[in-house]
């Protein structure tokens, strides 16, 4: 027992941790003694197990931790510890475990993540809120999507458990798993690296991700948004499924489902359907306009004041609506639809009577103006409450209530446009080390550093030619970044 | 008794027609319909007077007794026969309302005759391979054909004329021929083509004076016709010599001239155009002297005071719908005249209260608030309604807002573009695309197998109503 206590504390040495080629060497000898020690002392680390846990420190040690967890954690629960005891002890270590230690042991921990991930040893809440722990442990930039995250997102929208999801599901994702040209990293260690160099299949980190798996884990971004009716959010998600790259005239049904939610989401934020992106893929887009038909209709409907055709359409195609499993958004959509036609008022009035309100809008939910004032009030109230709508209610002398519409945008201080504008550029800034990560990655790309030699054999050559030649070639030059948009 | 009997008559015509949907205007019109008549001349004047005996109810029996004794003096039987259907329902007491079977067959006889004749001479000429002759030849036909009504064989037969048109002159008479007839057939595109050509073909100055008057009328009846109000309306403006206009009045006279050039200059125009390019304008000065109203009309709402101006076209509206061209626009033109005076009135007020405004413009106990409310929406108004105040209140727009909201944008939008960018040429890299399996799909429909082959999408998406509440 104490043998393997010793063994087992012997990483990380108290030493100097911050030279990375020293801290590689360390870690990867440390890895040597422990896979010996897994494979020809499983029995023994079983029944000291619990023992030793508890006296490793799992964000200190972690490799030896995630070693000797991994023994009695998979393929099932060891039998020398209570299940409460162990389970304690993978959650603490999921929230706390050292990412840069981990990067060597990958394919391990991403079993005991998957075992969490299945959603049979924990309780989903504390399942959801660990993974997403983990997850941000490995790679705290949380720019790099991997199978961890499509679980994740899996777990916690369909166990409703998604505010402990949140903090992961926020991020902006811009690096995928297995990108060409991301070669092996000189020390795995470097806290410099950028994630797609350290998370890949081949160290165990991720699984491999196919095109499905990348839509639905934004499809369910975007129905998680729903839920919490954060529509902006929900919008932007949708947004990535439906103008998903496509290739060789390619589309999917999940692009399909994303457009149907992405047209109902547009109307709840911004009261009409938006225009799609100009680079979403043109047969993509054929397709949305053949398969999203009820939908694109009764987004027409709803920017018009006729609320009987609305309704109707809403009726007709309810069927479409369930299949489609929207219903509830279309139920949302309905809604708002009042809401927004008191926000239209704003075009024409400056300040109006409720009692003209309410005759002038209509409920889409029943199809009746509403009863009472009180009721427009509420509603009113509402959605100043929500920061929908940008105005006032008063009181008359004679008693008769009005709403008045304030200007929509009031104007900022000067400090305050230069602020904003600052936050902004902070945060193009902070996008540096991702841009930088991709400007490398295609800077030594194999055809681009082909057609770099090529170049320079061409100007070498066309020293004597006639000047104006070299120039037009200058200037068909490949625009790497600019030829992405539409691929299809 | 009679005129009871005849009112009877005249009731039952415009019932007819209201079944129709035809125009009908029960005001008398400020027009004299004898004066109003000779002041044309050729087949428009058949035209006109039926259109009138359609539309006014007061000058219903005269316009359509006229229109009998018109089509009589022709060899179009199918206008007299239309003419006749009108008048036997509106009056079946007059002469004029006995049907004339033996002038009918008659001149139906001859007119065949003639077109035999006319075919066989032409025929004639054609084996004799004389220019000049085959181009008469078909000229003759077409004016025969004209005559007698039939206005696509009319087309036809001067459009033949072209190949064998050697001069100037010839060129411009089939142009003019053509537009003679496709006017009749309403063919605005037509005619819009051929005023064209009458342009391109006379180079020579000198010679484009000439024919500046007519070409400018045609192609201002033309768009006109087809809504185009802003170029009908330059059009007009510009024909030049009213004394040359004068002899096209087979078309429109002078008179109307005044009138369509004035009314879609006010409907079209602001009031500097109208004040330098109508007023000031000491070709049209000519043409306004005819229809004074009209002057009047534009100067005042060239000096403000719109309510005066609107009242002024109001009283003519009669006048304006018994116009064949004009009749179809009248409401589209006064409605566009209408909201351009509350627009000019507003203008120079930042609030103007809405009982003020409904002095000015809404008729006597109505409100304009409807009115308002839709020019508003379709921004022709830019301005918002406070009902508790009862305001009109001017749109301010705060130049330094809009460009701190545009700024944001910019900054908000690069930031997302970035970050799109990049995530989809890491897509691109990752190859990740969603791939069409068009070219190496081994069978089955093209696309189709990879579009509905990921299917745990719906088994996916099943539980999520629950979780949407």
């Amino acid at each position: 027992m104490d043998q393997y206590a010793s063994a087992l504390l012997a990483f990380p040495p108290e030493t100097d941790l911050n030279d990375n080629a020293l801290y590689d060497q360390a870690a990867r000898s440390h890895l040597n003694k422990l896979s010996k020690l897994l494979k020809e002392r499983s029995n023994e680390l079983v029944t000291y197990g619990p023992q030793l846990l508890e006296l490793l420190d799992p964000s200190v040690n972690s490799l030896s931790y995630l070693a000797v967890l991994y023994t009695l954690v998979i393929p099932g629960l060891a039998s020398s510890a209570s299940r409460e005891f162990l389970l304690e002890k993978v959650t603490v270590f999921l929230m706390t475990f050292d990412g840069r230690q981990c990067r060597y042991a990958g394919s391990n921990l991403l079993e005991i993540m998957g075992a969490v991930g299945s959603g049979q040893l924990l309780p989903p809440s504390v399942a959801v809120g660990a993974l997403a722990s983990a997850v941000l442990n490995i790679d705290p930039t949380g720019t790099m999507l991997t199978s961890s995250y499509l679980m994740l997102a899996k777990l916690a929208y369909h166990t409703d458990n998604i505010d402990p999801a949140l903090q992961v599901i926020d991020k902006n994702i811009v690096f995928y798993p297995n990108m060409n040209n991301h070669g092996d990293p000189d020390c795995l260690c470097d806290l410099s690296l950028s994630p797609p160099s350290y998370i890949t299949r081949d160290n165990g980190l991720t699984a491999t991700m196919k095109p499905a798996g990348v839509m639905e884990y934004d499809l369910l971004c975007g129905l998680m948004f729903c839920s919490r009716r954060d529509w902006a959010k929900a919008f932007a998600a949708f947004e990535r499924v439906v103008t998903f790259p496509t290739r060789e005239g390619g589309a999917s049904k999940l692009m399909a489902e994303a457009y149907k939610k992405w047209v109902l989401v547009s109307l709840l934020l911004k009261g009409k359907q938006s225009e799609l992106p100009s680079y979403t893929g043109g047969v993509a887009n054929k397709l949305y306009g053949v398969v999203g038909k009820a939908y694109t209709n009764l987004a027409s409907l709803f920017v018009t004041e006729d609320v009987q055709a609305l309704r109707s359409e809403a009726e007709k195609n309810g069927e479409i609506w369930l299949e489609d499993c929207n219903m509830g958004l279309v139920q949302e959509v309905l809604a708002a639809y009042q809401k927004w036609r008191v926000l239209g008022l704003q075009d024409v009035y400056t300040k109006i009577t409720i009692s003209e309100i309410r005759k002038q809008t209509t409920s889409a939910e029943t199809g009746e103006k509403l009863g009472k004032d009180e009721d427009v009030r509420m509603l009113i109230q509402n959605m100043i409450i929500g920061g929908m709508l940008n105005g006032v209610i008063e009181k008359n002398d004679d008693g008769t209530d009005f709403l008045t519409f304030l200007s929509p945008t009031t104007q900022l201080s000067e400090q305050d446009f230069a602020k904003e504008l600052a936050r902004t550029a902070m945060r193009l800034k902070q996008l540096q080390p991702i841009f930088k990560a991709t400007n490398e990655r295609l800077g030594t790309n194999k055809d681009y550093v082909k057609h770099l030699i090529k170049e320079s054999k061409r100007t070498d050559k066309g020293d004597g030619q006639d000047p104006t030649l070299g120039f037009d070639s200058q200037v068909d030059d490949e625009d790497l970044m600019g030829g992405i948009i539409t691929t299809s | 008794m009679a005129s009871n009997e005849e009112q009877n008559h005249v009731l039952e015509f415009f019932t007819a027609m209201d079944n129709q949907e035809g125009v009908i205007v029960r005001q008398a019109p400020k027009l004299d319909l004898d004066l109003y008549i000779s002041n044309y001349k050729g087949r428009t004047r058949f035209e006109r007077l039926l259109r009138i005996g359609q539309c006014s109810v007061p000058l219903c029996q005269e316009a359509l007794k006229a229109a009998i004794v018109e089509a009589k003096q022709g060899q179009d039987t199918q206008r007299y026969r239309d003419a006749w259907e009108c008048i036997r329902i509106a009056a079946p007491n007059e002469p004029e309302a006995q049907w004339d079977s033996a002038w009918v067959t008659n001149t139906d006889k001859t007119n065949k005759h003639e077109t035999y004749r006319l075919e066989t001479e032409l025929k004639g000429y054609k084996n004799n391979l004389v220019k000049e002759s085959i181009r008469i030849g078909h000229r003759d036909l077409g004016q025969h054909l004209e005559s007698i009504g039939d206005l696509t064989g009319a087309t036809e037969a001067y459009s033949k004329m072209r190949p064998d048109a050697s001069t100037q002159q010839h060129i411009l008479a089939v142009s003019k021929h053509l537009i003679s007839t496709m006017i009749q057939k309403r063919d605005w595109a037509g005619v819009l083509a051929n005023a064209n050509k009458v342009v391109a073909v006379s180079v020579p100055p000198q010679e484009q004076n000439t024919e500046q008057p007519y070409q400018k009328m045609v192609s201002g009846v033309a768009y006109l016709g087809s809504d185009k109000y802003l170029e009908a309306a330059k059009s007009f403006l510009e024909v030049g010599d009213p004394t040359a206009c004068q002899q096209y009045n087979d078309i429109a006279s002078v008179n109307d001239v005044a009138t369509y050039g004035g009314l879609l200059a006010l409907a079209s125009m602001d009031r500097l155009e109208l004040q330098s390019r109508v007023l000031d304008s000491s070709t049209f000065r000519n043409y306004l002297e005819l229809e004074p109203h009209i002057r009047k009309a534009i100067s005042m709402f060239v000096n403000g005071r719109y309510s005066a101006c609107l009242a002024i076209l109001e009283s003519y509206r009669p006048d304006y719908l018994l116009d064949i061209y004009l009749q179809k626009h009248v409401s589209t033109v006064f409605s566009l005249i209408r909201s351009k005076c509350i627009v000019q009135y507003f203008l120079p007020f930042s609030c103007v209260t809405l009982d003020s405004m409904n002095a000015t413009f809404a008729r006597p106990g109505e409100s304009l608030e409807a009115e308002l409310i839709t020019m508003i929406k379709s921004g022709v108004l830019k301005a918002r309604i406070n009902t508790i105040d009862r305001l009109l209140v001017a749109v301010s727009t705060n130049a330094r807002v809009a460009m701190q909201t545009k700024g944001l944008e910019a900054a908000r939008n690069y930031e997302k573009e970035a970050l799109e960018r990049i995530r989809r040429v890491s897509l691109a890299a990752a190859n990740l695309e969603v791939k069409g399996q068009s070219r190496n799909a081994g069978g089955g429909l093209p696309g189709v197998g990879d579009l509905w082959s990921d299917d745990n999408g719906r088994r996916l998406l099943n539980p999520g109503e629950s979780a949407m509440g």
